[in-house]
């Protein structure tokens, strides 16, 4: 894979990758950090990769692992620091949200943000982004069982809780 | 789409029966303006979905960024691989070659140089040659000389030891 290729066929996935990076790390600068990284790790591994069909959803692939990462390791700073921990994410989290969302829509958005790990990225990669059950399969290393079942809790969590809030007038 | 047909393709949805299309058709429709009123929160939902698909990477830099990174890490890293290789084998001959030469000066030091003619005229060194041999011839003449002397104690033990056999056989007689 030359540069250009790079440019036409990896580049133009920042945007997805940054949403799910995002989605899953609650901060934006952090996000974008692991999207570059992500970046550099395809660019460097262009020549094992010239078989790989499809290059957005290795590029998810690789996305998903490193946010891992980086949860992994801001966990371990936090088990020190629980609550300080805590309070780092949900300011990195709401600033940004906040200039951009409305009421409703921040509702929604600490809903999903509240889901398990799983459920999230299931939830985020189709409702939002629109991939297919194969694509998410092969992004989150799942089957497709387990990927229908995280969607269907995901989808009717968020909506009992939704219910609910409305009803109580929250 | 009328109410009933929405509570259809929901109720799909939400057993996560829908496909894309349908699930495109969802969206489409709670973007318009007229939402019943028991869809509300459904509606907040899918335009929560609709909205979040916009968010960007918003960094001007990043395609540079990451055009720089790659472009700097990767060739660089390449030929300082490459000098480093080079440079392992040349360090390899050079110590060959350093080895060799010093080894081969040590055995030329130990091995004495090549007999060399100290004369240059043939009468001057048939002279000194004789003297030498003469030299030689001398040491040898004395060193037979003392041989000599021990001849003659043989001799003359020799002799004590005949005389005391026969001396002795006369007597025995």
């Amino acid at each position: 894979m030359n540069l250009e290729a790079f440019e036409n066929r990896v580049l133009p996935s920042k945007n997805k990758l940054f949403r799910f990076a995002f989605r899953m790390l609650g901060s934006s600068e952090e996000a974008k950090d692991v999207v570059q990284e992500v970046m550099i790790k395809v660019w460097n591994g262009r020549e094992q990769m010239a078989e790989i069909q499809n290059m957005e959803a290795w590029c998810m692939r690789i996305t998903k692992n490193l946010s891992l990462d980086k949860l992994r390791t801001q966990q371990r700073r936090a088990t020190d620091l629980i609550d300080e921990g805590f309070e780092v994410r949900l300011d990195a989290l709401s600033p940004y949200e906040n200039t951009e969302l409305n009421e409703s829509m921040l509702k929604v958005n600490q809903l999903i943000a509240a889901l398990p790990e799983k459920q999230r990225q299931v939830i985020h990669l189709r409702d939002i982004e629109g991939y297919s059950y194969n694509e998410i399969c092969e992004m989150l290393e799942l089957d497709m069982s387990q990927v229908k079942v995280s969607l269907f809790r995901a989808r009717n969590a968020v909506r009992e809780k939704l219910l609910k809030m409305n009803a109580y007038g929250l | 789409m009328d109410s009933k047909q929405l509570e259809q393709l929901l109720e799909k949805y939400w057993n996560t029966e829908t496909s894309l299309e349908e699930e495109k058709q969802l969206r489409d429709f709670f973007r318009g303006e007229t939402i019943p009123e028991q869809f509300k929160e459904t509606a907040e939902l899918f335009r929560y979905f609709d909205h979040q698909k916009k968010v960007q990477l918003n960094e001007p830099s990043f395609d540079g960024d990451v055009a720089r990174k790659i472009n700097a890490t990767r060739p660089a890293a390449k030929t300082v691989k490459m000098y480093y290789n080079y440079a392992r084998i040349a360090a390899g001959v050079a110590v060959v070659i350093a080895a060799t030469y010093f080894v081969g000066q040590e055995v030329r030091k130990s091995y004495p140089a090549e007999v060399t003619d100290t004369y240059s005229d043939p009468k001057l060194a048939f002279e000194e040659t004789k003297k030498a041999l003469m030299m030689l011839s001398k040491g040898f003449g004395k060193a037979r000389h003392e041989t000599e002397k021990i001849k003659m104690f043989n001799e003359a033990e020799q002799k004590v030891q005949s005389k005391h056999t026969t001396k002795e056989k006369e007597t025995s007689i």
